[in-house]
């Protein structure tokens, strides 16, 4: 390491341009991270919140919480089957609106819940579903676009009112924040005619028994294999509420396009990293023949320029986290959200590492092949 | 113990740091082949400064090339310390080298990055030690010994080429070897550094009780050899 210490001291400047690169890529990689996970429990915040253990979808190639549509026979036979606490539907539409007399437009995730179910929200102000059948609680993301209890929110097209009467926590799904509604609200607003019945009329009766998933709170000891069975039999999916996170819109490209680009970045360090070492092993031929000359080993030297890349990459990353640290902190000040998870962090950087060392370790290789003799000078 | 050398015929006495022995050097292959070193035999005894001359494609830089192992002869045998240079494999060849050889290279061959000390105390770690108090006070004899001891700290940029050049001999001398091989220690010197240079290594040679053998094309600079040889066509010619 003699050597290494030596040349990276008075080398500074090329080694501070690849120190530069690596520190930024490491920086870049806790920020993406701390990023990703913010977005995705932006997306997802909905889901998070929810009581379920488990999520039921109609059986489909990929469970999807906008394409799921369950009916009362499914419920049922959910609500009756051994080892399920509790059953009820969940219904989930995405809808255009208007805030009456603010003109304001808003996109919403309308959520059938049933009164008096685990699945209904946790109230931050305001009232919890009462008597009034058009009463909603909203997400605080829409009472940041001005939204607020009192309003009145005319859904487009359908033209069924809701009323605002609470307010619940940032609530998500697929990043367009939740309007609770009472399941009868939601069936008449995704299944009923624009504007309602006629005055005079019921709506028809069918349209009450159907929803688009099924919510399950499993008892702890419930058996997965008859679950798996009754799924079969009722051609339904269920998938453990963390599971079906996939299921939520975006959340499977998001998740794959930031580790795409984490990879990437990846990637495209240990190519820099190997790149660097291998123009500095070629500008070190004379002196590696030299020191091979002096007497030492291929090994010896090996070791002392991995030392040198090892230490150029501890001390990068390190500048990189701090950096990225630093930066996330005031990311989370701001209005995006930035949620840091130390092992996901620990992992990118461990592969960071091994990329930054496998790129070197194959640039270094060639010091193998520097012959001492071009020491002598009618050798060179 | 006292043998006689093949090409002069000189008596030499005292213990043997160099012993080479009908040494055949043959390069490239098919019908391109060179004999770079046909039938050479050389012995050198402590203190004494063996200094070979001979016009480029004589053989010469080949002689320091299989003396120091940095190539293997084609037949033929190098003892240096009673160890048959060319019976070990490589790597044992290569720690030999840091041990029991010394080269002096021509002028700037020096670790760029490296003071003129941090020269010497690499020797140490090439040969797979720590350097001690003890390493750290024979580093600065040494140079001492070649007037640069004031000069320790400086890298090969900030001293002359002179005074690299004696950093260069400090450093072969460092792990105390059994003979020195210098190639063409003054041809990037002006006549009287040379000069010194020479003066400098023969002065050396009898201090450390070391054999050397030189390589040089420039015949003004081997007054103070104990021998000079000359060789042509890979031989050594009587002169």
């Amino acid at each position: 390491m003699f050597l290494a210490l030596k040349d990276l001291a008075f080398a500074k400047g090329r080694f501070a341009l690849m120190a530069t690169v690596i520190t930024l890529v490491a920086a870049l990689i806790v920020i993406l991270s701390g990023m990703v996970s913010g977005l995705v429990d932006q997306n997802i915040s909905g889901l998070k919140a929810v009581r379920a253990t488990h999520i039921t979808f109609e059986l489909d190639r990929v469970p999807s919480y906008t394409n799921s549509f369950v009916d009362r026979e499914m419920w049922t036979a959910f609500e009756k089957a051994p080892g399920v606490a509790a059953a009820t539907p969940l219904g989930n539409t995405i809808f255009n609106a208007r805030v009456l007399q603010k003109e304001t437009a808003i996109t919403l995730t309308l959520w059938g819940v049933v009164p008096g179910t685990f699945m209904e929200p946790d109230v931050a102000e305001g009232a919890a579903f009462n008597s009034d059948p058009r009463g909603v609680i909203v997400s605080q993301d829409l009472v940041e676009k001005g939204v607020a209890i009192g309003d009145v929110i005319k859904l487009d097209r359908v033209l069924t009112e809701l009323k605002v009467i609470g307010t619940a926590a940032s609530r998500n799904l697929g990043h367009v924040p939740i309007v609770y509604a009472p399941m009868d609200l939601w069936q008449e607003a995704t299944y009923g005619p624009p504007g309602g019945p006629a005055p005079g009329d019921e709506l028809p009766k069918a349209l009450r028994d159907y929803a688009s998933v099924i919510a399950l709170q499993l008892k702890p000891d419930a058996d997965m294999a008859a679950i798996n069975k009754l799924d079969e039999e009722t051609g339904t999916t269920t998938l453990s509420r963390i599971d079906s996170y996939h299921a939520a819109p975006a959340y499977q490209e998001e998740v794959t396009s930031i580790t795409a680009i984490k990879f990437f970045m990846i990637f495209v360090s240990a190519l820099v990293v190997g790149a660097f070492f291998a123009v500095w092993t070629i500008q070190r031929t004379q002196e590696i023949g030299l020191v091979k000359a002096l007497g030492a080993t291929t090994s010896w030297l090996i070791r002392d320029a991995l030392s040198q890349a090892l230490i150029l990459m501890l001390g990068s990353m390190a500048a990189g986290i701090a950096i990225g640290l630093s930066l996330g902190a005031w990311i989370a000040t701001t209005r995006a959200s930035f949620i840091l998870v130390p092992e996901d962090v620990t992992r990118n950087m461990i592969f960071l590492l091994i990329a930054g060392m496998i790129g070197a370790a194959l640039s270094i290789r060639r010091i193998g092949k520097v012959d001492p003799i071009i020491a002598l000078g009618a050798e060179r | 113990m006292s043998q006689v050398s093949k090409a002069t015929g000189d008596i030499i006495s005292g213990a043997t740091r160099l012993s080479a022995k009908n040494l055949r050097l043959v390069l490239g292959d098919g019908d391109q082949t060179v004999t770079a070193l046909n039938d050479v035999s050389l012995s050198i005894a402590a203190g004494e400064f063996v200094a070979v001359v001979g016009p480029s494609g004589s053989g010469k830089s080949s002689l320091l090339a299989v003396c120091g192992g940095l190539r293997s002869p084609t037949s033929g045998s190098v003892l240096i310390g009673g160890v048959d240079l060319t019976s070990l494999p490589e790597r044992a060849r290569t720690q030999l080298r840091s041990t029991k050889i010394g080269f002096v290279f021509q002028q700037s061959n020096l670790v760029s990055s490296l003071s003129a000390i941090d020269q010497l105390l690499l020797m140490v770690h090439v040969a797979g030690r720590s350097p001690t108090v003890a390493d750290r006070d024979r580093a600065r004899a040494l140079l001492a010994g070649v007037g640069l001891d004031a000069r320790r700290d400086r890298r090969p940029g900030q001293l002359s080429g002179g005074e690299n050049q004696r950093v260069g001999i400090a450093r072969a001398l460092m792990n105390a070897p059994e003979i020195l091989l210098v190639d063409e220690p003054t041809s990037m010197l002006d006549h009287n550094r040379g000069a010194e240079i020479v003066d400098l290594l023969a002065r050396q040679t009898k201090e450390h009780s070391v054999g050397t053998l030189m390589v040089t094309h420039d015949p003004t600079m081997l007054g103070v050899a104990s021998r000079v040889l000359q060789m042509d066509d890979g031989k050594f010619r009587a002169t």
